[in-house]
């Protein structure tokens, strides 16, 4: 039970409406009986309608009575099929001029045939919808009703969403029901693009809108690169809309959220691991992946050296994420060959340990860099721009504050990285209840440019130093370091971490 | 069948719980004993009977609240077990909210989570079940409520509980496929999910795809930070989370998000104090039990959430409860299941 205000009322009061609740309790409990009478019977008949009406149009989530009335739907049906069908409607398609005749003739029409059956159930839910517009129940038997005619009108179920949208433009259950009902209708895509514009020029702060508009973009308008969410043209569009809506009204979120996806990198849930480092010597290799991957096994691992292909299997695992694994396989490692190594069908070249030391590594650090036109940069400036002058106004704008450091990240992300991080250190006090998820986004970002700037460092790979990070709150990509073989952090955040301290190369060979 | 005669003669007082106080407002453990004790008792309560419907899940959620608060010996196991087992469908295998009503994987659910409490599967016909939940999976993977055909990621979480309740997830479903529907189900905008492909994201049916994640053990499939920053913005200045942005707060969203980032090991982007003073002020002081909002009506669903949402957040005087199946830790560990959860980062 939602939204239901405790009032105070008067002994008088609270008698009546006892007694009329009592009414209404015997009323159900009688037509409760007796429907349930008549279903053994199996008399799913017109009485049979009406008594389920009766219950539904107060409380339409009592979903066996909707299941009894798709049973006397069905059975009027097949009594219609079985001949008794002369009022049926022919199937051939019908002129729009017809189809208003025959509205208007619905009346005459008698009781049993499918058409007024139909519309029976379509009204009904129509009428349970406006008492309870989140009905599952109800919208459920209208989806359902409508599967059973092979006439539907699936362009009329279009203009009820419009009109059931401007009552309650965040009714899920609407929207939900609006892309079944614009695929059966066959709408354009761009239509419904144009249909969500047009909602969130009514009222910005319309989350479901801006969510409609994102299924609808990346297939209008695809990135080729496959790093950003859709083509760079339409992003710099969006960009502007979206941050036109969000400056009306800086502390409303919807269009903020809308704009951090924009700003993203578009990348699938499914997509495959990627290589994030990768480090052998004579006996045994280890891997890092970019993203968990727990059954590794699926995937195929080789070893190209030389003339010769070796498959690395029995991998075990280093954490317990699935991120990174060892394999203790022997190899003949030739230090004057160039090795390459493949997972699935990514290639990459590994390079010799410098020095005396046996083996060879690859290293790619995780924050890769989007490619970025020169209109959509200009766009991010002007951008940046905006929020800066507005945080001069408005220095504590939570909102402003975030998407100022994610813009200056993604028009530079290691030139910008200590200001953005100054950022997050300000919405630590600005937006004190989630101080714990800013914490961490620093500590994230920190690691990006940390690993961004290891391969420049003189102890790349075997040591990763950061031990001056003393903020530190947590480790983040802590994978990329199996390479290793020696880590320093900050003492505090290694008390912290305890067990999950990363493993190194080092560790392992120790292990083994 | 009421819950009428599932109650005992209330004892007056008892022993056990404790009114600890957190802080702000105190929970008033004995007024919620006394109101979910007292839940039904007057068979002709108008809200009693026009949610007969759902009847399972009620008993579901006091016996759970009552648990936790350590004291399920309050309502006749004898009397709940026997209710139960009169709502399986003979037919079907699936279970009825109550008596004349039809089977649907929803109310199969709480039945099996009150056996479960009760440690009585062993009372009704367990295969029976799990072929009505394995009939009940499409080709695509998803799950019906019942033969009637409505799809929903609710009805996933449904189908993976039952079976992992009743140590039948081996060779039953097909697993996989069941993953790669729930997963279609995820935004990219925000890492959440929807009731079905394209669906906006919503707190509580993100629960039940964080739920069947956990339950899969295939929590690596996430995008913890999208989804984690996006829960975490669902909370209010008052403490209280939303379901979606822009919206009020309420207990049981508080539940499905706290829940959710729980599974996922980031609880600590919440406030936690903030969210144990909402909850502490949707009780109610003179009936006892929890409402959506402060100054609301309260019921017995709100009220296994806001106990629920307590317990997760660790507040003293009641069992540990587990974020996945929203059940006694302890149950859990006596079945010896283990739904995944991610470590803190």
């Amino acid at each position: 039970m939602h939204g239901r205000v405790k009032v105070r009322t008067t002994e008088e009061e609270r008698e009546r409406k006892k007694k009329e609740q009592a009414l209404k309790v015997r009323a159900y409990r009688a037509a409760m009986g007796r429907i349930q009478k008549k279903r053994e019977a199996g008399e799913l008949d017109n009485e049979m309608l009406s008594l389920t009406v009766q219950i539904l149009l107060r409380n339409p989530d009592v979903s066996t009575l909707w299941n009894i009335r798709r049973e006397c739907v069905l059975e009027k049906l097949s009594k219609l099929k079985e001949g008794e069908a002369t009022y049926e409607t022919p199937t051939e398609e019908k002129s729009e001029e017809e189809k208003q005749t025959e509205a208007s003739e619905k009346k005459t029409l008698p009781e049993d045939n499918a058409h007024s059956v139909f519309t029976h159930e379509l009204d009904l839910t129509e009428q349970c919808l406006m008492v309870n517009p989140k009905s599952y129940n109800a919208w459920h038997h209208r989806c359902w009703t409508l599967e059973q005619n092979p006439q539907a009108d699936w362009q009329r179920e279009v203009q009820l969403c419009n009109k059931y949208l401007k009552f309650d433009e965040r009714n899920f259950h609407t929207w939900d029901y609006r892309r079944y009902v614009t695929g059966k209708a066959m709408v354009p895509a761009v239509q419904e693009l144009d249909f969500c514009t047009e909602k969130i020029k009514v009222n910005f702060s319309n989350y479901s809108s801006w969510h409609h508009r994102s299924l609808l973009l990346p297939g209008l308008y695809p990135n080729q690169q496959k790093d950003r969410p859709m083509s760079e043209e339409k992003l710099q569009k969006e960009l502007e809309m979206v941050l036109t809506a969000a400056f009306t009204d800086p502390n409303d979120s919807s269009a903020w959220f809308y704009q951090r996806w924009l700003l993203g990198s578009g990348a699938q849930l499914d997509r495959a691991p990627r290589i994030a480092a990768f480090r052998l010597d004579s006996h045994g290799a280890v891997l890092a992946l970019d993203k968990p991957y727990p059954d590794i096994k699926q995937l195929r691992t080789e070893l190209i050296g030389g003339e010769e292909t070796i498959l690395l299997e029995s991998w075990l695992p280093v954490d317990k994420l699935g991120t990174s694994w060892k394999c203790q396989q022997n190899f003949d490692y030739q230090r004057n060959s160039a090795y390459s190594f493949r997972l699935s069908d990514q290639n990459v070249n590994l390079s010799p340990m410098s020095g005396s030391e046996n083996g060879a590594y690859y290293f790619a650090p995780p924050h890769g860099t989007a490619s970025c036109s020169k209109d959509l940069l200009a766009e991010l400036q002007t951008q940046l721009q905006s929020c800066l002058d507005l945080l001069e106004f408005e220095p504590d704008s939570k909102w402003t504050l975030l998407t100022s450091a994610l813009l200056m990240r993604a028009i530079d992300f290691s030139a910008n990285h200590e200001t953005s991080l100054l950022n997050l250190a300000k919405l630590e006090k600005v937006d004190s209840l989630r101080e714990g998820y800013y914490k961490d986004l620093a500590a994230r970002w920190t690691m990006e440019s940390e690993l961004d700037k290891w391969p420049q460092t003189s102890g790349f790979p075997k040591s990763f130093d950061i031990a001056d990070k003393v903020l530190l709150e947590s480790l983040p990509y802590g994978q990329y370091l199996v390479i290793a073989d020696e880590i320093s952090i900050p003492n505090k955040l290694k008390e912290k971490l305890g067990d999950s301290v990363p493993k190194t190369f080092a560790d392992l060979k120790l292990l083994s | 069948m009421d819950f009428t005669t599932f109650v005992k003669p209330s004892n007056g007082g008892g022993s056990g719980g404790g009114d600890a106080n957190d802080g702000g407002q105190k929970l008033q453990f004995w007024k919620h004993v006394e109101y979910i004790e007292n839940h039904g008792k007057q068979e002709d309560d108008y809200e009693y009977c026009m949610t007969e419907f759902l009847r399972m899940s009620g008993i579901y959620w006091g016996t759970t609240a009552l648990d936790i608060m350590g004291q399920l010996e309050r309502l006749e196991r004898k009397s709940i077990i026997e209710f139960v087992k009169r709502c399986q469908c003979p037919t079907t295998g699936g279970f009825a909210p109550c008596e004349g009503h039809d089977p649907h994987l929803l109310y199969t659910l709480s039945a099996i989570q009150i056996l479960c409490t009760y440690d009585a599967l062993e009372e009704i016909d367990r295969e029976a079940v799990v072929r009505f939940v394995v009939g009940l999976q499409q080709p695509d993977g998803s799950f019906f409520g019942d033969k009637w055909g409505e799809v929903d990621t609710r009805f996933s979480f449904c189908a993976v509980a039952s079976l992992t309740l009743l140590g039948r997830m081996e060779q039953t479903i097909d697993v996989e496929k069941a993953v790669k529907f729930v997963l279609s189900c995820c935004n990219q905008t925000d890492g959440g999910f929807g009731s079905k492909p394209g669906a906006e994201s919503h707190a509580g049916l993100i629960y039940c795809c964080v739920g069947f994640f956990s339950l899969t053990q295939r929590l690596h499939l996430l995008d913890v930070d999208k989804l984690g920053w996006w829960l975490c913005e669902r909370q209010l200045p008052s403490g209280g989370l939303n379901g979606r942005p822009e919206k009020l707060p309420d207990v049981c969203y508080s539940w499905w998000v706290l829940a959710s980032l729980t599974i996922m090991g980031r609880l600590h982007w919440i406030s936690s104090e903030k969210l144990q003073q909402f909850i502490l002020s949707c009780q109610d002081a003179e009936t006892g039990g929890f409402s959506d909002r402060t100054g609301n009506m309260p019921d017995i669903f709100h009220t296994l959430f806001g106990i629920g949402g307590l317990s997760l957040l660790g507040h003293s005087g009641l069992k540990a409860i587990n974020p996945t199946l929203c059940m006694p830790q302890y149950i859990i560990d006596r079945l010896g299941i283990k739904p995944q959860r991610l470590p803190r980062p």
